[in-house]
């Protein structure tokens, strides 16, 4: 069976720099046992020193590589003297040790020795051939060798290039590029073996292009990353945000040694020039963020802090300056064809981005075939390892590829190939419900998903929603599985998601028709920021108690429903699930997670409380945790812990540990496979399903408060509650006694649900709850009042 | 001949019982503004209008203004009125003292400004448009600009103008044509036509300073290119170190226009041919400075309204007791004489009490939103001018559409009870119904301002403004409803205010999907609101009166009054409100789908 996946059990990653470890980390954030392997520390005590510190290094970098610091005991550190025999029981072995060939090739060497037969062994090289780093290796190794690049940071970024030499046997491809799909949750990119690769090469090309054109457009750098912003899809560092984030003194290394690997007439050699002001940004030390800033540079005033940028020119830094451009302007008013209107402009904003997307793009176009088979795999590999929301064929389909060759033309410049032969075609269309990309052969062909990948974009192509309204939709995901999308802004909760949740539980029935179970699933960023603050506002502002008690009436029985609902309900929540939304979660009879999943509680920092049940089913959950003393005030205790401080979980895994999630619900690495994840936990579930009982609560009553805020009192002595917080946390910790009960009252979930409700309108009628949801609305950051 | 007295003592309960603003002054630190200052401030005021210019007032209709070789003559004993009235340093009354004002509160100044329109409307345009005018340069001239013009506004040796309209452009400022051309030397060249220019040309002052609306060369299209330009007729000049009026500038009226109503206020075309300008504020900003302007006049605009019903209302009230007519149904009342007066009827006092209890709500409404403008500038807390701010913004919408419109219904109704007499002119009530038609339309049409209320005031900060009616409001509510005594203020006013918390959500909550929802609402809505608002207006004064009239023997009947008309208010006028809500909850599909050619 030469091309079928072996399984990976165990790993060893040598080389403990930012990247070896980090990815070591993921590797144990897939539950894998890991080695980690770097060389003997020069006079230390310990011999390993170098790769135990690489460890700790992990246990306190931001953001987390980690995603639970319990996984670093699955990390076994050594040195590559003294214990290269731990890698003989390692099926894959990534080497991310320095961008030296002879370096590698000596451990290469080494490897040969003590790998076992069949293992794979793959290099994290960003810059050296495969056919460069085999030379001189066995017939067995050269067949069990490939190219795994991730990016940084590994955890984070989606990218993983999979690059396999003409030797790599078949079954270590397929094996690499499943797992590091299922189990590492990357975006697996397949390309060829060229310089860069795919990412770093348009990437470099698009760096290299923007800030040429950037000096010579005369805009500023705020000008320049508000154009190459919003309106093309780029992350919101923008073009000199992202040198800063990289590093300015790496670009001047990167760039020749990237140049100096491509062919002499590569239009990147072209781009590549001098820039004065990135040689006087590293002369001065402003190397990036890492170092005392870059191109912006974070300034103090006072308490204020001013954020300032470098002037291109001059290299004097100014106040950023609230940026007003025409064509841009235009561009963000017209979302259809923003990008397009951009273009079409005349003034410096119009200028920088033709300059820096035009050979961007033709670089791109005229590349396909040569780094990658498709052009689907150029789009992929910059929209997960650049962040870019478009990949460059869908930034031209946009724009228009006939508006687009004309203007190559009309600019006196060659039209990329691909482009020609696109004739005013599209580079996707969609045929019959399937997305297919043009080939270079002049044809369109499928875009084919991976097995076991299900995403909401491609039913959407095929098919009609089964009901749809301005904030949430029903569809078939098939097999008897209907899945509810919300749409709204931010995946917000509003009266209108409510209303298709109830839709969906007519739908669904009992659950014994068509309809067998719910999805509560999106492709969105984030699953749910919760209820829709604005609406909460506006209802306060307008005095609107009676309607806002009734929204809170109407969401705690639409999720009492879903709870109780005959079919199985799943949710699959990914990104942030917050507030409401952590609450349909904790309704929910399972839930699959993707591993990225921020859930939280995090009504106080608004100056309420969960009002949707998220008190009662927590408490509910901490009063049957095996890990807590009997009784009910430590689970009282713990509920109290987590919401007062509105802990949000890092990760799905530690979701677990805050007991938002519970064991027995699943996790899935790869957003794509996510929904397809949750729709077969549905179909088990729905197999025999039987909802859950209810809850009946045994409180400590006024007793159990008084200590409850004995404890807040300790945090506002110690500065870390302030005034507003002990007026929030008293009212929860009402809801979580049981308010004014005895202490042998049985309370029922609807009398937890009257509190809830009672706590929740009690504090939108004070100025220190609406001064924070103002806050929160105007800013985005919580009031510490 | 019509006849006006100032309504001194309701101007006090509400000032003194019911905002009780000595508090609050104060409070803001403005301790000069004393109630008995402002008290004899009012009563001085009061005398000046009853004597100076009421008399002037239906003559000044009969005889107009006219125009002759470029110059405009204001009607006899205008020029002697406006001496007097300038001399008594009532045009300065809240200007700032650095530049020779009193520096009175706002408030007092609503108080002056209701007596000026019911006594004579046309007068107080001139003086009306110079506040305006010393508005923009106080709040966005330079140090420069503010010397050499405010003194001589504040005086009113000189007065002030707004020169906004074009022929082709009214509410849609975006269209303007005139332009200013950079001369060089810090000045400009404006060149253009205006029209329905308020006290454009008269011969009451020694200058006319013209604030002017232009286009620069190469300004962005539309409203975002708009400048605003100080354009004197004369230009000053300093002479023996004062401020003087200079040569001539290239700013001339053509003509005036002959209008229905005010027609003792010029209403000029204005010429300007290569005009010297100087530039206030910003370049393209000119919109800006020019709503500073306008939110003051239009709420300026709305008490024009109240004054006029006030006004319309004494001499309804004075025919009604004195002439007889018929007798009452229920058995005769004057049996001294031929007839009962005709106020012994029911649809009688109807109409007199529906002007009554607009009238004095909408004083006490006009009133606690005057005060915000004091709170405004003087409160030491960010926060609390913010609320004042917002509570201002919210209100000028629909004080000035609800005030006028009501305003000019109530001196057609209080016409309606002169009979015959009140269509001739000589009696002088029509002229109350033509001076205030003009209100509902200038300083924005009425419809423009409904827009504004659901368009941009509710929407604005997640409704934020809102806030500082519809709470204070509610707490009312909250602190009254157990009062049995008041129950029949508060229970109505609790019904409408559900209501108008309804109808706000929908309205919030359809426009966002379709703004034509918003806007087919607004008209219905800003009514309801203004209804709510004098509801809640009456509901207090209700309750002071209530307790006021328990202790003073004398002015019990006056208490009493104030509690019987709150009543009236509550059963007869605020159920208009459930009009309002079916109206707007049914929607926008009965206007819209209307294609053009189906009218």
């Amino acid at each position: 069976m030469p091309g079928m996946p072996r399984e990976i059990k165990k790993v060893a990653v040598i080389g403990s720099g930012v990247m070896g470890a980090a990815i070591a980390a993921h590797m144990t954030n897939a539950g894998l046992p890991v080695v980690l392997l770097d060389i003997v520390a020069k006079d230390a005590n310990d011999r390993s020193a170098i790769a135990k510190g690489a460890v700790a290094k992990l246990l306190k970098t931001e953001p987390a590589p980690f995603m639970s610091p319990r996984n670093a005991k699955l990390v076994t550190p050594g040195n590559l003297e003294d214990d290269l025999n731990l890698l003989a029981d390692c099926d894959w072995i990534v080497e991310a040790i320095i961008e030296n060939v002879k370096i590698k090739h000596d451990l290469y060497a080494r490897l040969e020795t003590v790998r076992k037969a069949g293992s794979i062994v793959t290099s994290n090289t960003s810059t050296i051939p495969l056919k460069n780093l085999i030379e001189g290796r066995s017939e067995a190794f050269r067949r069990d060798f490939a190219i795994t690049h991730f990016f940084n940071p590994p955890r984070y970024m989606r990218l993983l290039e999979l690059v396999s030499g003409e030797e790599t046997a078949a079954y270590v491809t397929e094996t690499l590029a499943r797992f590091c799909d299922v189990q590492l949750g990357k975006g697996v990119v397949r390309c060829h073996d060229t310089p860069g690769f795919i990412a770093n090469r348009i990437g470099m090309m698009w760096m290299q292009a923007g800030l040429n054109t950037a000096e010579e457009s005369g805009l500023t750098v705020e000008e320049a990353d508000a154009v190459a912003g919003k309106v093309m899809g780029f992350p919101s560092t923008g073009l000199f945000g992202l040198f800063d984030l990289v590093g300015i003194d790496l670009m001047p290394h990167v760039s020749s040694s990237m140049a100096s690997s491509l062919p002499e007439t590569d239009p990147y050699r072209g781009q590549l020039r001098d820039s004065p002001i990135i040689t006087k940004l590293i002369e001065t030390g402003y190397t990036g963020r890492k170092g005392k800033g870059g191109f912006y540079r974070m300034t103090k005033n006072g308490a204020a802090r001013l954020k300032e940028a470098v002037d291109l020119k001059t290299g004097e830094y100014h106040a950023v300056k609230q940026v007003s451009i025409a064509s841009l302007d235009a561009a963000l008013a017209d979302r259809k064809t923003g990008l397009k209107t951009l273009l079409s402009g005349t003034d410096a904003g119009a200028r920088f981005a033709w300059g820096m997307l035009a050979p961007t793009f033709a670089y791109a176009a005229d590349l396909v075939g040569e780094i990658a088979d498709t052009l689907v795999e150029v789009d992929e590999a910059m929209k997960f390892g650049y962040g870019w929301k478009f990949g460059p064929f869908e930034l031209m389909d946009q724009i228009g590829t006939a508006w687009l060759a004309e203007q190559y033309r009309a600019r006196g410049l060659a039209i990329p190939k691909l482009l020609g032969s696109a004739a005013g075609r599209n580079f996707y269309r969609v045929e019959n419900g399937q997305l297919q990309f043009l080939g270079l052969d002049g044809g369109y062909h499928d875009v084919v998903r991976a097995e076991g990948v299900l995403l909401l974009a491609d039913i959407k192509r095929r098919s009609q929603p089964l009901a749809k309204n301005g904030s949430a939709s029903l569809w078939d995901i098939g097999d008897g599985v209907v899945c509810l999308e919300f749409q709204s802004k931010a995946n917000s909760l509003d009266p209108d998601i409510m209303d298709m949740i109830g839709k969906a539980l007519a739908l669904i029935g009992v659950g014994k028709g068509d309809w067998k179970a719910l999805v509560i699933g999106n492709d969105a960023d984030n699953f749910s920021v919760g209820a829709n603050l604005g609406l909460v506002m506006f209802a306060v502002n307008i005095a609107g108690y009676g309607q806002l008690e009734e929204m809170i009436g109407t969401g705690q029985q639409i999720y009492k429903a879903l709870k109780y609902a005959p079919f199985p309900v799943v949710s699959a929540p990914a990104g942030r699930a917050l507030g409401g939304g952590c609450e349909i979660t904790l309704h929910s009879a399972a839930v699959q997670a993707h591993a990225e999943t921020y859930l939280g509680l995090v009504e106080v920092g608004v100056g309420v409380i969960p009002g949707w049940g998220g008190c009662k089913e927590l408490l509910a959950r901490q009063l049957v945790n095996p890990k807590l003393p009997k009784g009910p005030i430590p689970a009282v205790a713990a509920t109290f812990q987590t919401i007062s401080t509105a802990q949000v979980s890092k990760s799905a895994a530690e979701a677990k540990d805050l007991m938002y999630l519970r064991e027995t619900d699943g996790i899935s690495m790869n957003r794509d496979r996510l929904l397809a994840d949750a729709k077969g936990r549905a179909l088990t579930l729905a197999q025999d399903y039987t909802p859950p009982k209810p809850t009946e609560f045994h409180l400590p009553g006024a007793t159990g408060k008084t200590a409850l805020n004995m404890a807040v009192h300790d945090f506002v002595t110690a500065g870390k509650a302030t005034q507003y917080d002990v007026v929030v946390a008293d009212a929860l910790a009402t809801v979580l006694t049981g308010g004014d009960i005895d202490y042998a009252d049985t309370l029922s979930e609807d009398d937890i649900s009257a509190l809830e409700r009672k706590a929740f309108i009690a504090l939108l009628k004070n100025d220190g709850t609406i001064a924070r949801i103002e806050q929160m609305l105007t800013t985005g950051k919580p009031l510490r009042n | 001949m019509p006849t006006y007295t100032a309504p001194l003592d309701n101007f006090r309960f509400v000032l003194n019982d019911v905002l009780q603003v000595g508090d609050v002054f104060a409070r803001l630190g403005l301790t000069e503004a004393t109630p008995d200052l402002l008290d004899a401030v009012i009563e001085e005021a009061g005398k000046f209008c009853e004597n100076e210019i009421q008399p002037l007032n239906l003559s000044g209709d009969t005889d107009g203004c006219t125009f002759e070789n470029g110059v405009v003559r204001t009607p006899k004993g205008f020029k002697e009125a406006y001496d007097k009235f300038r001399e008594g340093g009532w045009i300065g009354l809240t200007a700032d003292p650095a530049y020779g004002g009193q520096g009175l509160p706002h408030t007092v100044s609503s108080v002056l400004d209701e007596m000026v329109s019911a006594a004579n409307t046309s007068f107080g345009m001139y003086p009306g448009l110079s506040g305006g005018a010393y508005r923009a340069i106080s709040q966005h001239g330079s140090q420069e600009q503010k010397d050499l013009y405010l003194p001589q506004l504040t005086d009113g040796i000189w007065s002030g103008t707004m020169c906004l309209t074009e022929p082709q452009c009214g509410t849609d400022l975006g269209l303007i044509r005139t332009k200013a051309v950079p001369d060089g030397d810090g000045t400009y060249k404006v060149t253009g036509t205006k029209i329905f220019i308020s006290a454009g040309e008269h011969d009451l002052t020694e200058n006319i300073i013209h604030l002017v609306l232009a286009r620069l060369p190469e300004a962005p299209a539309g409203i975002r290119g708009i400048s605003l330009f100080i354009v004197p007729k004369f230009l000053p000049r300093a002479e023996n170190g004062a401020t003087v009026a200079g040569p001539r500038n290239a700013i001339a009226c053509g003509s005036i226009e002959h209008k229905m109503g005010i027609r003792a206020s010029s209403t000029c075309v204005m010429n300007l041919d290569d005009a010297t300008g100087w530039l206030i504020g910003e370049p393209n900003k000119g919109m800006r400075a020019m709503f500073t302007m306008m939110n003051a006049a239009r709420l300026g605009v709305a008490i024009q309204g109240l004054g006029l019903a006030e006004v319309a209302y004494q001499n309804a009230l004075a025919y009604a007791k004195d002439r007889i007519q018929g007798r009452a149904l229920t058995g005769a009342q004057a049996l001294d004489k031929a007839a009962d007066p005709i106020i012994v009827h029911p649809d009688v006092r109807k109409n007199l009490l529906t002007v009554k209890s607009f009238v004095e709500g909408a004083r006490a409404l006009g009133l606690w939103v005057s005060l915000q403008l004091d709170i405004e500038e003087h409160a030491t807390d960010p926060k609390e001018r913010e609320a004042a701010n917002d509570l201002l913004a919210l209100m000028t919408p629909i004080l000035k559409s609800y005030f006028t419109d009501a305003g000019f219904e109530a001196t057609n109704t209080s016409m309606q009870v002169w009979g015959g007499h009140g269509y001739i002119h000589e009696n002088g009530v029509e002229q109350f119904v033509r001076d205030a038609r003009i209100t509902q339309i200038y300083e924005g049409a009425n419809g423009v301002q409904a827009l504004d209320l659901v368009g941009r005031k509710l929407p604005a900060n997640m409704g934020r403004s809102l806030r500082r009616f519809f709470h204070p409001v509610a707490h009312f509510l909250e602190e009254n409803q157990t009062d049995a005594e008041l129950g029949e203020f508060v229970s109505p006013l609790a019904k409408a205010f559900g209501k108008l918390q309804q109808a706000t959500g929908f309205i919030a909550q359809k426009g966002l999907v379709n703004p034509n929802e918003a806007a087919a609402a607004s008209s219905s809505y800003l009514r309801m609101f203004a209804l709510v608002a004098i509801g809640f207006m009456w509901a207090r004064m209700a309750k002071v009166a209530k307790a006021r009239a328990a202790e003073s023997g004398v002015r019990a009947a006056f208490y009493d009054s104030k509690v019987k008309t709150a009543r009236f208010f509550m059963t007869k006028i605020l159920p208009e409100t459930e009009q309002h809500f079916r109206a707007i909850m049914a929607g926008a599909k009965p206007l819209m789908d209307f294609g053009v050619e189906e009218f």
